[in-house]
């Protein structure tokens, strides 16, 4: 029951110096700036394309009167005068909908696949990974046909009932994996207690693995953000659009205006980047490969 | 990853943790069974998973049957269309743009997988250097992984797309002479492959910096000892150990390069003349932009055949690499 705090599993300075993580240190335990140096270069010239979206939004057009070197008229252009916050608040919807859909669908998903010893566990399994290696184009145009007949196409509801599915797979081993972290006797003495299995799996399992809910949701943030595909297909009406598909749409009436282009992909980055960077240390992608072989 | 709190026995199974008797030491023989009657355990795990198997179901399954009907017809987006058996397929072989892509799908999946691969490995066997903001560092570099691909797609087109590019002028002003990156079917080729390292490399290095997490510093200091190079401790001790973590994230790579649509499709829309279509931006292409439903459906399903096929494998070939 100690899991509630947060436990990175990999080697990084959040760890408390000393104790294990000096082993690991090699001979002589100072920082070197020698490789400080050699990563900072390699960093700044791996994120040029990075930067110079930031540097962009923040410049003036060129026919621009202003001299200054910075400037916040290409944002205050996109947000007053184009549909950016409607597209903002689209993505937003969608994605914490993904979000939190995906969580409930995969946390006991998760669970069977951790817990269950059976073929028809080994054959989920299987069927999860199919699902991950399936061409998305082959499902998106009958899905597309299908959601019609219901009036989800061009919807948000349909959007994030795809996206769930394509975050099944990816979130449910990330919850497997964390749950091989909690050991089986915890429930077992729950069960002898008279817990019920789903018991059991709400409160001993899952009330232990706030690292492995977040790693499934903070992928299911990433791809539900950021996915292109399902959207150009089913979006119609622009008042529909989620941010990617209307970033797209500035691009080509407005090629030249990179001022306004890149002051779009600023706010079409800043979420992620945000909801990566408060909760990086719980993020783990690494344990899937056991979650993946173990069965 | 996991493995590094628990060691060897996270590959070990629930159950085999169980029998092991973890934390009610004696327990061995005696597996307290979950409550009640077997047949309930098996309904509630039932209940648990039934909504992911209906999403997959629903999401995967029905467009499967529906897309194969799609490709034995001559329907558009709409209407399915006479049937016209597989003539489709047959369209679509005796396309020499459908060969092309065919060969720049394994071209790019092989320098996407182990490009990555190279690029992610050497990052991560770099930043367990001691130095200063190791982790400040590490959060940067996955930012190629994190930045939606509409918006690197958007910088990347910004540096080498147009003639007044950055990327082409400095490569002007160095005696290359005028170079069209994404103009040049070759160029554009060798663009799009580096374009999925960058966007790869990062996954490859949480991976990969996961599995030296559990490579332990005495086998090293052992090594030295011994007399063993830097390159003899890589070869000997790292690759061995990470093998494992190594492999799965191969097959992973390889599943989401396969799959890829948007990163070569936002950068060169597939172009110039089809050079860079992938058999995914094809598909694509025929249905949405040369409104060929039927032909355009086919190459899905083949690729859907092949994924299905190799992934089949795969999953056989992991399971035996977790037991090895």
């Amino acid at each position: 029951m100690s899991t509630l705090t947060p436990v990175t599993f990999e080697e990084g300075p959040e760890a408390p110096p000393g104790g294990a993580r000096r082993k690991k240190v090699t001979a002589g335990g100072a920082p070197q700036w020698r490789y400080t140096l050699i990563v900072l270069i390699i960093v700044i010239v791996l994120l040029i394309p990075v930067f110079v979206t930031v540097v962009l939004a923040f410049r003036p057009q060129i026919q621009s009167t202003s001299h200054s070197y910075f400037t916040f008229q290409n944002f205050s252009y996109v947000f007053a005068q184009t549909q950016v916050l409607t597209w903002l608040r689209n993505s937003l919807v969608v994605t914490l909908a993904t979000v939190l859909v995906a969580v409930l669908v995969a946390a006991p998903a998760g669970y069977v696949l951790s817990r269950g010893r059976s073929k028809a566990v080994s054959g989920y399994a299987l069927l999860l990974f199919i699902a991950q290696s399936f061409p998305q184009i082959v499902s998106v145009i009958p899905l597309f046909v299908l959601f019609a007949k219901f009036n989800l196409d061009d919807n948000l509801i349909g959007l994030a009932i795809v996206y769930v599915s394509s975050t099944i797979s990816v979130a449910t081993w990330m919850m497997a994996a964390y749950f091989d972290t909690i050991p089986v006797a915890l429930e077992e003495a729950a069960w002898i207690d008279g817990c019920s299995l789903f018991k059991g799996f709400v409160r001993i399992v899952l009330r232990n693995s706030l690292p492995g809910v977040l790693s499934a949701a903070i992928f299911a943030f990433l791809l539900a953000w950021s996915d292109f595909l399902i959207a150009v297909v089913f979006l119609r009406s622009d008042t529909n659009f989620t941010l990617p598909i209307g970033l797209q749409t500035f691009f080509s009436t407005n090629s030249t205006e990179w001022g306004y282009v890149m002051a779009v992909s600023v706010v079409v980055m800043v979420p992620p980047i945000i909801v990566f960077s408060f909760l990086n240390r719980y993020f783990s992608i690494g344990g899937i490969g056991g979650a993946l072989a173990g069965r | 990853m996991a493995s590094t709190k628990t060691g060897p026995s996270n590959v070990l199974t629930g159950l085999a943790r169980a029998r092991k008797g973890v934390g009610l030491g004696g327990r061995s023989e005696h597996k307290p069974r979950p409550p009640r009657r077997y047949s309930n355990r098996v309904i509630t795990l039932t209940l648990l998973v039934f909504p992911s198997v209906f999403l997959v179901v629903l999401i995967y399954g029905y467009p499967a049957v529906g897309a194969v009907i799609q490709s034995l017809h001559n329907g558009n987006l709409v209407q399915t269309g006479p049937y016209v058996a597989l003539q489709n397929y047959w369209t679509d072989f005796h396309n020499p743009v459908f060969w092309h892509a065919v060969r720049f799908t394994v071209v790019y999946c092989v320098v996407g997988v182990f490009g990555s691969w190279v690029v992610g490995l050497g990052l991560a066997l770099l930043l367990r250097k001691r130095m200063h903001a190791r982790s400040f560092f590490k959060t940067l570099l996955l930012l190629p992984w994190v930045v939606p691909v509409v918006v690197t797609a958007t910088g990347w087109n910004y540096l080498v797309a147009t003639p007044s590019s950055p990327v082409p002028r400095i490569a002007q002003d160095l005696g290359f002479g005028q170079l069209l990156f994404l103009d040049s079917p070759g160029l554009a080729e060798f663009i799009v492959c580096v374009y999925k390292i960058w966007l790869s490399f990062p996954f490859m290095m949480l991976m990969t910096s996961a599995a030296l997490a559990g490579v332990e510093e005495h086998l090293y200091e052992a090594a030295r000892v011994d007399g063993a190079g830097a390159w003899q401790l890589f070869r000997r001790i790292t690759l061995p150990l990470i093998a494992r973590s190594t492999y799965i994230s191969w097959i992973l790579m390889f599943i989401f390069c396969i799959g890829d649509f948007q990163s070569i499709y936002l950068l060169t829309g597939g172009g110039p003349v089809s050079s860079t279509n992938t058999l995914v931006v094809l598909s694509y292409q025929t249905v949405f932009g040369d409104f060929q439903t039927g032909p355009g459906v086919a190459i899905g399903i083949i690729m859907l055949l092949v994924s299905v096929l190799v992934s089949i494998v795969l999953f056989r070939r992991i399971k035996k690499v977790a037991i090895s």
